[in-house]
C-alpha cells in the first residue's frame, strides 16, 4: 500500500517537473500560428503569416544559411582537431598531459560571457568579427572539448591489439585507423559531432559580440528578434526548431529500437 | 589448401636481441635460430621476456638491439604491416565491427586478392578451421573457441610463411584447449609453415613443439626438443619448471654425490663432476618395503611414507627422507603404492642411468637482472 503510494507521488512529481519544463516550450507552437503583431498567448486570430515571414524575408534565410554553414563546419573541424587531441591525450606519452587534458576542456569551464569578451577584443583587432572564419574559429573552439571527451572516452575503452592485429595482417597505419580504430569509436566521435554541431548551431553569448550586420547567425538574430524589435517571426522559427529537435530524436530512437530487434534476432 | 611442405615456411633468426624497459630488461641477448616449418615454442612463467620477443619478431615492440631475420632478410627495421607474419592473440582480436567472413577476408582485401579468389580462399580457411557455416555471424556471437578459430583463419589465409601465437588458447577452458592443440598441431603438419607459440603452460609446450626454448628473466635457458628438455636438463630450473622431479644437491666426486650420514647416489656414468644438483623424475622412482631386495645398479634411499594419492592414470607417493626432504614416486595404478601407508618405512630406489646431473644455475631471487647492469646500446 505505502509502496503505491510511493510510486504514486514519484509519478506525479516526474509528470510535474515535465509539465514545469516543456509547458513553456509549448506554449511557443500556439503563439506561432497567431496573427497579432504582438507575442499574444493565446491568439486571439490565427494564421501562418510568421511562417510566411521566415520564409520570404531575406535577413532570416540569411542567418538561417549562415547558421548552418557555420555550424557544419564546425562540426568537421571540431571532430578533427578533438578526435586528434583524445589520441593525444589517450595514447600519447605527454609529460603534461593533466594540463593539455585542461586546456582542452577550459572552454567549457571559462563563462561564455569573458569567452565572448575576450574573443571580441581579439576579432576585432585582426578583422574577424562578422565573417564566417572568425565564427568558425571560436565555435570551433568551443565544440572541440566535447569531441575529445567523448573520443577519448571510447579510445580508452578500445583494445589495442586490434589495430596490432590489423597490421600484422598487412594493413598500413592509415587504413587500420579507417578500417578498424574509427568503426569502432564512431559512436564517440558522432556523440562528439553532434555536441559541437549544437553547441555551434545554438551559440547566443559569444556570437553576440561576433555578430553585426553583415552576418548574424539564426540565435542572434532570434534573440534581437525579441529584445530589439518584437517580431513573432521568432515564434515560428522557434516552433520549426522544435519540431525539426523532435523529429531527429524520434528517428533516432526509431533507429535504435530496430536495430536492437534486429541484433536480437540474429543471436537467437 | 595445398599442402605442399617445401617453400612453404620460412627460418627466422634472432641474434643478440636486447630490450630494456625503464625497470626490468625484458630481454638480454637472446639469440634463436629456428627453422623452416619448425614448430618452436617460447616456454616460462610470467614475466620471462616470451611476449616481448614474440612482438619484436612481429614488429609491435622496437629492440634496444640485436637483429631479426625472416628468410635470411633482415627486418628489424620493417614496419609490422610490410613483415607477412601471421599472428593469432590470447583475447582473439577479431574485429568486433566485421563478420566472420571479412574478418578472415580482411588481410585478403589489404593484398587485393580478386573477389572470386578471396571468396574462395575464405571460404577454404574457414573450412580448415571447421567454421565454414558460420561466415555470417558477428564475431561476438560466437563461443571462446569458436572465436580464437576464426583468427587461426584470418592469420594463415593469406598464407604467411611464419605463424606467431601468443598464448593463443590461455583464455579457453581445459578440454577445448586440449582439442584446439591438437588441431593446431594439425595446421602445422598440413601448412608446412613455421610456427612460433608463446605458452606459459609446461605441458602444452612439450606435447606440441618440435622444439622448446625456455625462458627465465629475459634469457634463454635451454633451447632442445621436449625429451631433451625433460630428460637432460641442464639447469635445476629446467628441471623443476617442466614437470616434477626430485633434485638433490651437493658436491659429486667420481660420481657419487655423498648424501647424509649413511647413503650416497650415484649418477648415470659419464656425469661430470663438481658442485651441482642430481635430478630424477618420479616416474623412475620406486618405493620398496625395507626387507625387499633393491636391484643391483641402483641406489636406495631410507624414508617414511608421507601421502599416497590416487590420480586415475596411477599413484603418486611422496617419502619423507631423515633430513627431512620429500621424493615423490610415480608408478602405473595396479602397482603396490595402493597399499603403502602413511608412517610406513620405505627405501626408495631408482637405477643409477636416471640420475641426471643438473647445473645449480643463477637462484631464482638473483636471477632478475637490476636495470642499467649492463649498458644499454642506444
Ligand atoms: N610496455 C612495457 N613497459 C614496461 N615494462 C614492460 C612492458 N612490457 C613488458 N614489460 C616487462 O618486461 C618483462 C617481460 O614481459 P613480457 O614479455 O610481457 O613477459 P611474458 O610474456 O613472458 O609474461 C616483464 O618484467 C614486464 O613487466
Ligand atoms: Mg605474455
Amino acid at each position: 500500500m505505502s509502496r503505491l503510494l510511493v510510486r504514486g507521488g514519484l509519478v506525479t512529481l516526474a509528470v510535474l517537473t515535465g509539465l514545469v519544463l516543456i509547458a513553456p516550450v509549448l506554449v511557443i507552437i500556439p503563439m506561432s500560428f497567431s496573427d497579432s503583431s504582438f507575442l499574444e498567448f493565446p491568439p486571439t486570430d490565427w494564421s501562418f503569416r510568421w511562417y510566411e515571414n521566415f520564409f520570404s524575408d531575406p535577413s532570416w534565410r540569411a542567418s538561417t544559411l549562415s547558421s548552418l554553414k557555420i555550424a557544419v563546419l564546425v562540426t568537421i573541424t571540431a571532430v578533427i582537431l578533438g578526435t586528434a587531441a583524445a589520441f593525444g591525450l589517450v595514447r600519447g606519452r605527454l609529460r603534461a598531459k593533466a594540463a593539455v587534458a585542461g586546456l582542452v576542456i577550459a572552454p567549457l569551464i571559462v563563462p561564455y560571457v569573458i569567452v565572448g569578451l575576450a574573443v571580441y577584443a581579439a576579432a576585432l583587432q585582426v578583422g574577424l568579427t562578422q565573417t564566417t572564419l572568425g565564427f568558425v574559429l571560436v565555435h570551433t573552439a568551443l565544440g572541440v572539448p566535447f569531441v575529445t571527451v567523448n573520443v577519448a572516452a571510447s579510445l580508452a575503452s578500445f583494445d589495442q591489439r586490434l589495430e596490432q592485429a590489423a597490421m600484422s595482417l598487412g594493413a598500413s597505419p592509415l587504413t587500420t585507423f579507417l578500417r578498424v580504430t574509427l568503426p569502432i569509436i564512431a559512436p564517440g566521435v558522432a556523440a562528439g559531432a553532434l555536441f559541437a554541431f549544437i553547441t555551434s548551431w545554438d551559440e547566443v553569448v559569444v556570437s553576440l559580440f561576433l555578430s553585426g550586420p553583415e552576418l548574424t547567425t539564426l540565435p542572434v538574430q532570434m534573440w534581437s528578434g525579441v529584445r530589439v524589435a518584437i517580431d513573432p517571426t521568432v515564434t515560428a522559427v522557434s516552433s520549426l526548431l522544435l519540431l525539426f529537435t523532435i523529429t531527429a530524436f524520434a528517428a533516432l530512437g526509431v533507429a535504435r529500437l530496430i536495430r536492437n530487434r534486429r541484433l536480437a534476432r540474429s543471436h537467437r | 589448401m595445398t599442402t605442399t611442405t617445401e617453400l612453404a615456411g620460412a627460418p627466422v633468426r634472432v641474434s643478440g636481441v636486447t630490450k630494456q624497459y625503464r625497470d626490468a630488461r625484458a630481454l638480454d641477448q637472446v639469440d634463436l635460430d629456428i627453422e623452416s616449418g619448425e614448430f618452436i615454442t617460447l616456454l616460462g612463467s610470467s614475466g620471462s621476456g616470451k611476449s616481448t620477443l614474440l612482438n619484436i619478431i612481429a614488429g609491435f615492440t622496437d629492440c634496444d638491439a640485436g637483429v631479426v631475420e625472416v628468410d635470411g632478410i633482415d627486418i628489424t627495421k620493417t614496419p609490422p604491416h610490410k613483415r607477412g607474419l601471421g599472428m593469432v592473440f590470447q583475447h582473439y582480436a577479431l574485429f568486433p565491427h566485421m563478420t566472420v567472413f571479412d574478418n578472415v577476408a580482411f588481410p585478403l582485401r589489404r593484398r587485393r586478392t580478386p573477389k572470386a579468389e578471396m571468396v574462395r580462399l575464405v571460404e577454404e580457411a574457414l573450412d580448415i578451421v571447421q567454421l565454414g557455416h558460420l561466415g555470417k555471424r558477428m564475431p561476438q556471437q560466437l563461443s571462446g573457441g569458436q572465436q580464437q578459430r576464426v583468427a587461426l583463419a584470418r592469420a594463415i589465409v593469406f598464407r604467411p610463411k611464419v605463424l606467431l601465437m601468443d598464448e593463443p588458447l590461455g583464455a579457453l577452458d581445459k578440454r577445448l584447449r586440449e582439442q584446439l592443440q591438437l588441431e593446431i598441431k594439425r595446421l602445422h603438419r598440413e601448412l608446412g609453415i613455421t610456427f612460433v607459440f608463446v605458452t606459459h603452460d609446461q605441458e602444452e609446450a612439450l606435447a606440441m613443439s618440435d622444439r622448446i626454448a625456455l625462458l627465465r628473466d629475459g634469457r634463454i635457458v635451454q633451447i632442445g626438443t621436449p625429451e631433451e628438455l625433460y630428460e637432460q636438463p641442464a639447469e635445476r630450473y629446467t628441471a623443476e619448471f617442466l614437470g616434477e622431479s626430485n633434485l638433490f644437491s651437493g658436491t659429486i666426486v667420481n660420481g657419487v654425490l655423498p648424501y647424509g650420514e649413511h647413503g650416497s647416489i650415484q649418477v648415470r656414468d659419464g656425469s661430470a663432476d663438481g658442485a651441482g644438483s642430481v635430478m630424477v623424475r618420479p616416474e623412475h622412482v620406486s618405493v620398496l618395503r625395507p626387507d625387499e631386495q633393491v636391484p643391483v645398479g641402483c641406489n636406495a634411499l631410507r624414508g617414511t611414507v608421507r601421502e599416497v594419492i590416487y590420480l586415475g592414470s596411477g599413484r603418486r607417493a611422496e617419502v619423507t627422507l631423515p633430513d627431512g626432504t620429500h621424493v615423490v614416486a610415480r608408478t602405473p595404478a595396479d602397482r603396490r603404492h595402493s597399499r603403502l601407508v602413511p608412517g610406513e618405512p620405505v627405501v626408495v630406489t631408482w637405477a643409477k642411468q636416471h640420475g641426471q646431473v643438473v647445473a645449480d644455475g643463477p637462484p631464482a631471487d638473483e636471477a632478475a637482472i637490476p636495470a642499467g647492469r649492463a649498458a644499454v646500446p642506444a
